[in-house]
């Protein structure tokens, strides 16, 4: 679609070297495409992203960024017409892009969890709690006994906070915040490795929400869980955060850790989602607000797809993209601001078809 | 107002909590406090649907009478005593019977023309003639037809006939105006101790129409429920499998469910029918073939919805297999959805069924069932109204239980309806 696509895709450098035992799972240059009358739009392109062992990686961008596309994707989720189209996702060792359906489905639980956006609908109203949970447990290990499965049920629901006797409750009988801590407990119910958590603060109230968040951090320490925190709330982020992984029309614009990201955000649509959070001491100033819209992923603009939109746009944002590089310890930007090109000073023709 | 608002407002909660809390039979009985005035539609319905039941099912404890059998007059009205043919002379006649006219002449025996009189005395006449009751002589009958009752009466009276014949509950009429005339008794020999009346009357073959609807209840359910089932288990599967599964194979049942669909329904089972001949169970696959396209349509579109569902992505998440969400997570979502129109379907099955036996399609011919009584009893419509009018009200009473029942259980098992 545009001529630049080789280049990037050898700049593709990855931020400080980490010891791969320090990697959990590893995304290489993961592709999503979802196809549609109009064409082949494209959710996620081109991300690499490393998500360490024991950390909570905030993953945030603006609705339809493709953060949640990315996230079922880790869990290769993705259902027709969507596909994964390119890349690599290597977790503790494998490739999970080269496992056939089977055993994918037995990590699935297992060893990766997701947590659903909405409580209200993401358990099946006509099944007891202690049924949802026996079944992910005997599903996984056919040898457990129904009585030992309903035993560790009830442990870990009442690890969460609930009370033993409510697995034989019904979804509808909880409130959301309960639901949501059954659905972090389904997760647990194999011990998985990796939780995706897929904005599931945004039906919560905000004190619910901090008891979630609180939980979260302690099940973290408890179950040496890696969490990865899909959200659009920079709070949620800065609350409990580890890292953070900012995502814009589908592509990975900035990786740092939280210190670093909001002391001293690199990438100008970081910047810009940073001062459009309201902040109540600033009571007079009016909120920042984000020139222009998304751009359409059907047809990105060439280059950065942020340049429409970006108040630093030079001349060669539109015409060549920039890859996701170190820009300071601990943190990765994809943006020429920060980048060095022979094009870069020199004011070029935007040719593209 | 405001008023009225305050005073409707703790009542509204109390019965979502109770809802939760009681079970099935106990939501029945308590749909008396939800319904408010409408609560004896459930109950009414419920109970009559049981009972056509063990109607159905025990046809012979309720049935009076074999319903294939001839067990009396023919056409008899309900109630009504049949009428046996009298046989009268003049008064001081010494004649006391068709056997003591046995004289070697054609005696002159008076018939009304267009009566069953002529053919009874015949057969007697035969009778006697055969078992040699008659003594020496061989008895012979000159009959003469008059064009109505009080004519040959006269005629009688005025000693031109020597006996004459007619229906009993006629000559009853009459018999008054005309002192010379002597009823004697029947003219058949035991014909007078047959006169067994029937509640609803009896059809053109002398059956008992009773035995007949009661019996005929027994196939109605069998076709209603046989075919609803059947239906059930072949659209069911099917539209789990579309919708789940979903692209050629979806498109492709799809269009054969449609064009069945499109189909008008009657015709098609006529079709089916004719084309399998007829027994029972054809019936039943005529008209299970009718209604497979709606149950695929219903739970293919459930399926499609629930799995989008997010509890389905989550089983999906925690490793469930397809065949388990298929199982598990889809199918007892959809399962609502088929019970609802099952009950409307029984009832439709049902009338269907009688549909196709009153065109005289799919069913043997002596089977006790209302679609076959109708269609008898369609053609003395005007003589005979009872032989349509309670196989009709029989067919009008179970549909229109098993709707009530239908749409009074969607209400109690899914109050949420009741809300809109």
């Amino acid at each position: 679609m545009y001529g630049e696509e080789p280049i990037s895709r050898e700049r593709v450098v990855m931020g400080e070297p980490v010891r791969t035992g320090d990697v959990l799972f590893s995304l290489r240059d993961v592709s999503v495409d979802y196809a549609t009358r109009a064409g082949a739009v494209k959710a996620v392109d081109r991300v690499s992203l490393d998500i360490r062992k024991g950390e909570i990686l905030g993953l945030v961008g603006e609705s339809g960024c493709g953060k949640s596309t990315l996230g079922k994707a880790m869990l290769r989720m993705i259902q027709p017409p969507g596909e994964i189209t390119e890349g690599q996702m290597i977790f503790d060792g494998t490739d999970l892009m080269t496992l056939n359906s089977r055993r994918m489905r037995e990590l699935r639980g297992a060893r990766l969890g997701m947590v659903f956006q909405d409580p209200m609908t993401s358990l099946d109203p006509l099944q007891k709690i202690v049924d949802h949970l026996t079944e992910t447990v005997m599903t996984h290990e056919p040898s457990t006994s129904e009585a030992a499965a309903r035993d560790r049920a009830e442990q870990l629901v009442s690890r969460l906070g609930l009370r033993e006797e409510r697995i034989d409750d019904y979804p509808h009988q909880f409130s959301g915040g309960m639901r949501q801590r059954i659905m972090i407990a389904l997760a647990l119910a194999l011990r998985a490795d990796l939780v995706i958590a897929d904005e599931p603060t945004t039906a919560l109230d905000v004190i619910v929400e901090a008891q979630f968040l609180d939980l979260l951090r302690e099940l973290r320490a408890e179950f040496d869980l890696t969490i990865v925190l899909i959200t659009h709330n920079i709070g949620v982020v800065a609350e409990v955060a580890d890292r953070v992984a900012v995502m814009y029309a589908g592509r990975m614009v900035e990786v740092a850790g939280v210190d670093g990201l909001f002391l001293d955000t690199k990438h100008p649509y970081g910047q810009g989602l940073l001062k459009a959070v309201p902040n109540i001491q600033l009571a007079d100033a009016e909120l920042y607000q984000m020139e222009g819209s998304p751009p359409n992923l059907l047809r990105p603009p060439p280059g950065c797809s942020f340049h429409p939109r970006c108040p630093s746009e030079m001349p060669i944002c539109s015409s060549v993209e920039p890859s996701l590089r170190a820009v300071d310890q601990d943190h990765l930007a994809a943006c020429w601001l920060y980048e060095d090109h022979p094009e870069k000073r020199v004011p070029v023709e935007v040719a593209h078809d | 107002m405001a008023v009225t608002e305050e005073r409707q407002a703790p009542d509204a909660p109390d019965w979502h909590e109770e809802l939760e809390n009681v079970g099935l039979v106990r939501r029945i009985f308590q749909a008396r406090r939800w319904y408010k005035a409408d609560w004896w539609f459930v109950v009414i319905s419920s109970v009559a649907v049981a009972g056509f039941f063990i109607v159905a099912i025990f046809p012979q404890w309720f049935a009076p009478h074999d319903p294939r059998e001839e067990v009396g007059a023919r056409v008899l009205a309900p109630g009504e005593a049949p009428a046996f043919e009298v046989f009268m002379v003049p008064a001081g006649s010494q004649v006391a019977g068709l056997a003591d006219m046995a004289t070697g002449e054609r005696e002159s025996f008076g018939v009304v023309v267009g009566e069953p009189t002529s053919d009874v005395a015949r057969d007697e006449v035969e009778r006697l003639n055969e078992e040699g009751l008659t003594g020496d002589e061989r008895l012979r009958l000159g009959l003469e037809r008059f064009d109505d009752l009080p004519e040959m009466l006269t005629a009688l009276s005025a000693g031109e006939l020597v006996a004459a014949g007619a229906a009993s509950d006629q000559v009853d009429l009459v018999i008054d105006d005309f002192p010379e005339v002597e009823v004697v008794g029947s003219i058949a020999e035991g014909d007078e101790g047959a006169g067994q009346s029937f509640l609803l009357g009896t059809n053109q073959l002398g059956q008992d129409m009773l035995s007949r609807i009661i019996w005929g209840t027994r196939i109605a359910f069998l076709i209603g429920f046989a075919s609803a089932v059947f239906a059930i288990v072949i659209g069911v599967p099917l539209g789990l499998l579309a919708g789940f599964a979903g692209g050629k194979l979806d498109r492709g049942m799809s269009i054969i469910m449609d064009s069945l669909y499109a189909f008008p329904g009657l015709i098609l089972a006529i079709a089916i029918a004719a084309v399998l001949g007829p027994s029972v169970f054809n019936v039943i696959v005529a008209i299970a073939v009718l209604y497979i396209p709606t149950y695929f349509r219903i739970v293919r579109g459930q399926t499609l919805s629930a799995k989008e569902e997010l509890y389905v992505e989550a089983a999906r998440s925690l490793g469930a297999k397809s065949t388990v969400i298929l199982r598990r997570y889809i199918f007892p979502n959809v399962i609502p959805s088929v019970a609802i129109i099952f009950s409307v379907n029984v009832a439709d099955a049902i009338l269907t069924g009688a549909g196709l036996s009153f065109l005289g399609i799919g069913l043997p011919p002596d089977t006790p069932d209302w679609g076959i009584d109708l269609a008898r009893g369609q053609q003395s419509i005007q003589t005979a109204w009872w032989l349509v009018t309670f196989p009709g009200i029989a067919v009008m009473l179970v549909v229109l239980s098993f709707t009530m029942m239908g749409e009074g259980l969607v209400e109690i098992f899914n109050p949420k309806l009741r809300e809109r």
